[in-house]
């Protein structure tokens, strides 16, 4: 069983986030999307992964994961350059890919519980390809899957106006190499790229038999900043999160704190748990840090009250105001207009950046 | 749709013929990898089929 992760995408509903990186290496919990992926393949074991890198973001993922030997992987980059859909990027992996089953990931998605329980129900059986799925509250605005009393794939029905199930097609595919003479045969659809649905749906035509699994933890498609903010709150729920770092005698914390070992909460400041502080960062006195927040590395916090979100890196956030339920990029700085006339906030903004003052 | 790819004899990266053509010639962009990958090293059956059709290929 080899592993074939998606990283390509333009990431345009991420922006500004993503006008400087590609969207898999936005940090939740202080750890890139991307890498979540690489672990729950590594626990699947499945070792030998093929990175598809699109157009955009290439060299940063590349600087990142390298050839897999820091996570006890073996990558090999497979560069499909336009983003001609899923069924190309996963034809792009045929030579990779070889004789071999394998597990299609993608790369911006993020999910409680691996994909060991895929791997192992297709295994179990005699199957072209096994599919996960979850259930859904809004079955209108996902592809569905119908499926019989074993759990067989019957039919893939894409924003059905009349679901026959609310159980959606989440990013996770488990492919025999049957899949590519199905995608060989793909035309395009109405928005100019092969549909990995469409590939299934050949194979269900053929009458070959599809798993499907059905996900019960967690599962997220970080798309969106609000995305962010949820996987976020989802992992720093479910972590193991270890105090490394110095708490000073005065500072309040409670609750669990992940705290690099380079990284301090000065006395005076509030920490409340479950949070993740990364290296480098100082929280000093007058900052409240709430629940399910990640602080990025080399940041300074002071007078911030802050909670339920994301401080990518590299931050100066010394305002006396509070933030919620917010994702600030890597060196974005929040300092006081306090002290400046005439009054007002001052704003460096850059393209398709969302405030709410 | 046929997709194309070449893979790099040096170090196995793949390359989508889109991106081979785009450049023409280029550095493999395999890590720390030297080959030079050309749109020429495909065959010639599949660059035909990729000229002919190659509106397809881009987005
Ligand atoms: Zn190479």
């Amino acid at each position: 069983m080899k592993g074939v992760l998606l990283s390509g995408g333009t990431g345009s509903r991420l922006r500004p986030i993503t006008h400087t990186g590609p969207k898999q290496l936005v940090p939740v919990a202080n750890k890139p999307v991307l890498e979540y992926a690489i672990e729950d393949l590594k626990e699947a074991d499945i070792t030998e992964i093929g990175v598809i890198l699109g157009n955009k973001g290439r060299e940063e993922i590349q600087e990142l994961l390298g050839d897999g030997s820091k996570y006890g992987v073996d990558i090999t980059y497979i560069v499909q350059g336009n983003p001609l859909g899923l069924a190309h990027a996963a034809g792009c992996a045929r030579d990779f890919v070889g004789d071999d089953d394998f597990v299609m990931y993608l790369g911006d998605n993020i999910l409680k519980s691996g994909v060991t329980d895929l791997v192992e129900n297709f295994e179990a059986g005699d199957y072209r390809a096994g599919i996960a799925l979850q259930e859904v509250d809004n079955p209108q605005a996902f592809g569905i899957a119908d499926v019989d009393e074993e759990g067989n794939v019957t039919e893939l029905i894409e924003k059905p106006d009349e679901p026959p199930t609310n159980l959606a097609l989440i990013g996770m595919y488990v492919f025999s190499p049957a899949v590519f003479n199905a995608i060989d045969d793909l035309e395009p659809s109405w928005r100019g790229e092969l549909e990995i649905t469409d590939a299934i749906q050949d194979l269900l035509e053929d009458d070959y038999e599809i798993d499907s699994h059905v996900v019960t933890g967690w599962w997220k498609d970080t798309g969106k900043p609000v995305d962010i903010l949820e996987a976020n709150r989802l992992v720093l729920e479910d972590k193991d999160l270890n105090t490394a770092g110095v708490v000073e005698d005065g500072a309040e914390t409670d609750g669990r704190i992940e705290l690099a070992d380079s990284a301090v909460i000065e006395e005076g400041a509030v920490v409340r748990g479950p949070v993740s502080i990364a290296a480098n960062t100082t929280i000093k006195s007058g900052t409240y840090v709430g629940p399910y927040t990640s602080i990025g590395a080399n940041s300074t916090l002071e007078d911030i009250h802050i909670e339920n979100s994301v401080v990518i890196g590299d931050s100066e956030i010394t305002a006396n105001g509070r933030i919620a339920d917010s994702l600030l990029g890597r060196n974005a700085n929040v300092e006081s207009a306090d002290d400046l006339l005439p009054e007002g906030r001052r704003l460096v903004v850059g393209e398709n950046s969302q405030l709410k003052l | 749709m046929r997709i194309i790819t070449h893979l790099c004899p040096a170090c196995g990266t793949v390359v989508a013929a889109n991106e081979l053509e785009n450049n023409r010639v280029m550095k493999c962009p395999g890590l720390g990898c030297q080959e030079v990958l050309r749109f020429e090293d495909l065959p010639e059956d599949a660059r035909e089929h990729f000229l002919k059709n190659r509106n397809r290929y881009q987005t």
